[in-house]
C-alpha cells in the first residue's frame, strides 16, 4: 500500500517535472526574435514539409468524411422529411467539430510523428549538438520554424478539410441522392454564422495546431537518442496529441457553444 | 604551462545520474599544441569535451577557455566563444539534408555576411585541404565513414577557429582512413596554429601526433606529460592502459558476488 502511494507520488512528480521542462522548452523556442532574412526561408521550407505534404491526406479524408456525412445525413433526415437540411447539417458538423478535430488527428499522425522522428534522429546523430558547438541555437534554427509552420499550417488545413468535406457531401446529397441544390446551399448559408461557427472552428484549429506542434517538437527534442527512444517518442507524440485534441475539443466546445 | 594555457580545468567535479564522472580533475591544455586526452571507454572523455564547450555545466570547479570562465558565461557570450571553436564529432554529425558543399558552407552562412562567390571559394579551399573538393555535390548518405569525418573536419575549420576538439576521430576507421586523419590533424595544427584537443583511446595514433597527453581513469587524471614521459610513467594503471594488458589495476572481471554463489554451489566443495 505504502509502495503504491510512493509510486503514485513519484509519477506525479515526474509528470510535473515533465510539464516544467516542456514549458521551459517552449519559452526558449518562443523567446528568440527570428531574423526575417534567415527565418523566412526556413519557415517556408517547413510550411511545405508539414503543410503542403499533408494536403493529400487531408483532402482525401475530408472528401470521404463529407460523403459519409451526406449518406448518413440523408438517411436520418429523410425519415423526418427534412433531407433539404442536409447542407446545414454537414456544414455545421464539419466547420464546428470534424474539420478542426479530424485534421488535428491526421496532422498528429502524419506531420507530428514525422517532426518527432526527424528531430529525434538529429539528436541521435549529434546534429543538434554540432549546431550548438557552431554557435547556432538549435531551438531557434531547427525547432522554432517547425513549431511556427505547424501553427500556421493547421488552421489552413482544417479550412481545406471542411471545404472539401462540404463539397463531398454535396456530391452525395445533391448529385447522387437528388436533394435540391438550392436548398443544400441556401440552408447552409442561412444557418452557418461566420463568427459563431467558422471563426470558432478556426480558433479550435489554431489551438490544436499549437498543442500538436508543441508536443511533436518537444518529444523529438527530449527523446532518448536511441532507436528505441525515438520510436517511443514518436508513439507518444501521436497518443498525447490525440488525447490532448479530444480533451481540449470538449473544453473549447463547452466554452464556445455551451450557452451557460 | 600557466601563461601559455589555452584551456584550463581546475578541480572539476561532474556527476550524471548519480554517478561521479569527474572527481576534482585539473589540467592545463597549451596553446597551439595537440593535446591528447586518453582513457578507457566510459571514463568521460567525451563528457570532458562537452564541459569545455559549455554544453554541460560542472557541479564544482572552473573551466577557462582563452581566459573566459565557460560555466559563468551567459548564453550569448558562450555562443560567441563557440565561434572560435570547432568540434569534430565521433559520428561526423553532418546535416543529412544538406550536401557536402552546403554542410561546409553552413557556419559561414550563419555567422558571416560574405558574398556567395567568396563562400564558394572558401568552401572549395576547405574541401581541398581535406582532399574532398571533388565530392562537394555528394549527400552525406553517399559518403564513407572516413569521408564523413573529413567533411566534418572541413566544416569545423570553416570559420578558422582557434581551438578544435576531436571526439574519437579514429574510431571505426580503416588503416588508410586513419592515416589520412592523423596526417590532417597534424597538418591542420601546424599550418593554422590551432590548439587541438584530441579525445581518443587509440594509443598509438594519438601518441604519434600529440605534443602532450593526459590519461583519465576513475574520475581523475592518472598520468600526464609528453608521450615519452608517459611511456616511462611509473603508474601501473597508466602502463596497463598504454600496453593494453587485459588484467591489472583495471580488473578483467566486472565486480560481482562469488562465482560459487551465482552457480548455486554455495556450501559445496569445488
Amino acid at each position: 500500500m505504502i509502495d503504491q502511494i510512493a509510486s503514485l507520488g513519484r509519477s506525479s512528480i515526474e509528470l510535473v517535472i515533465s510539464f516544467g521542462r516542456a514549458g521551459r522548452f517552449l519559452a526558449g523556442v518562443l523567446s528568440g526574435v527570428p531574423r526575417p532574412a534567415t527565418g523566412f526561408p526556413l519557415l517556408l521550407k517547413q510550411l511545405y514539409s508539414v503543410g503542403v505534404l499533408s494536403l493529400a491526406i487531408v483532402v482525401v479524408s475530408g472528401l470521404f468524411i463529407g460523403m459519409v456525412l451526406g449518406l448518413q445525413g440523408y438517411t436520418i433526415l429523410s425519415d423526418f422529411g427534412s433531407e433539404s437540411a442536409i447542407g446545414q447539417m454537414i456544414a455545421l458538423t464539419l466547420v464546428r467539430e470534424l474539420g478542426p478535430v479530424v485534421t488535428a488527428l491526421l496532422f498528429a499522425g502524419r506531420a507530428g510523428s514525422a517532426l518527432t522522428a526527424e528531430i529525434g534522429l538529429m539528436k541521435a546523430t549529434e546534429q543538434l549538438s554540432s549546431m550548438e558547438m557552431m554557435g547556432v541555437d538549435p531551438l531557434r534554427r531547427v525547432i522554432a520554424p517547425r513549431l511556427w509552420a505547424s501553427f500556421l499550417a493547421m488552421p489552413m488545413l482544417a479550412i481545406i478539410f471542411s471545404v472539401v468535406g462540404i463539397w463531398g457531401g454535396m456530391l452525395v446529397g445533391v448529385e447522387w441522392l437528388g436533394v435540391f441544390e438550392g436548398s443544400y446551399w441556401g440552408n447552409m448559408q442561412a444557418s452557418v454564422d461566420f463568427w459563431d461557427d467558422v471563426v470558432n472552428g478556426v480558433i479550435k484549429s489554431v489551438v490544436f495546431g499549437f498543442v500538436c506542434a508543441w508536443i511533436a517538437v518537444y518529444q523529438g527534442y527530449d527523446c532518448v537518442p536511441t532507436s528505441a527512444g525515438i520510436s517511443s517518442a514518436t508513439t507518444k507524440t501521436v497518443v498525447y496529441s490525440s488525447l490532448a485534441v479530444l480533451g481540449l475539443d470538449f473544453v473549447l466546445t463547452a466554452v464556445m457553444f455551451g450557452n451557460f | 604551462m600557466g601563461l601559455s594555457s589555452y584551456i584550463s580545468l581546475k578541480d572539476v567535479v561532474f556527476s550524471r545520474s548519480g554517478r561521479r564522472i569527474f572527481d576534482g580533475v585539473s589540467m592545463e591544455i597549451p596553446r597551439g599544441k595537440i593535446t591528447a586526452i586518453m582513457g578507457p571507454s566510459g571514463t568521460g572523455k567525451t563528457t570532458l569535451l562537452r564541459l569545455i564547450g559549455g554544453q554541460l555545466q560542472p557541479d564544482a570547479g572552473d573551466i577557462t577557455v582563452d581566459g573566459h570562465s565557460v560555466p559563468a558565461l551567459r548564453r550569448k557570450a558562450l555562443y560567441a566563444l563557440r565561434t572560435k571553436m570547432g568540434m569534430l564529432f565521433q559520428s561526423g554529425a553532418l546535416f543529412t539534408d544538406l550536401s557536402v558543399f552546403e554542410n561546409v558552407a553552413f557556419p559561414m552562412r550563419v555567422h558571416t555576411k560574405l558574398p556567395e562567390d567568396m563562400i564558394h571559394d572558401i568552401v572549395l579551399m576547405k574541401l581541398e585541404a581535406v582532399g574532398l573538393r571533388g565530392a562537394r555535390q555528394l549527400m552525406p548518405s553517399e559518403l564513407s565513414g572516413g569521408m564523413t569525418r573529413r567533411v566534418a573536419l572541413a566544416r569545423s575549420i570553416a570559420l578558422d577557429p582557434e581551438l578544435i576538439l576531436y571526439d574519437e576521430p579514429f574510431t571505426g576507421q580503416d588503416p588508410i582512413a586513419m592515416g589520412v586523419l592523423v596526417k590532417l590533424i597534424r597538418d591542420l595544427n601546424s599550418s593554422m596554429g590551432l590548439t587541438s584537443v584530441l579525445v581518443s583511446h587509440d594509443v598509438k595514433e594519438s601518441l604519434s601526433i600529440c605534443h602532450y597527453a593526459c590519461i583519465i581513469a576513475d574520475g581523475k587524471v592518472i598520468g600526464a606529460g609528453t608521450p615519452a614521459e608517459l611511456q616511462n610513467h611509473p603508474s601501473e594503471q597508466v602502463q596497463q592502459f598504454l600496453q593494453g594488458h587485459p588484467d591489472g589495476p583495471v580488473p578483467f572481471h566486472y565486480p560481482s558476488s562469488a562465482a560459487a554463489e551465482d552457480f548455486g554451489l554455495a556450501g559445496d566443495v569445488l
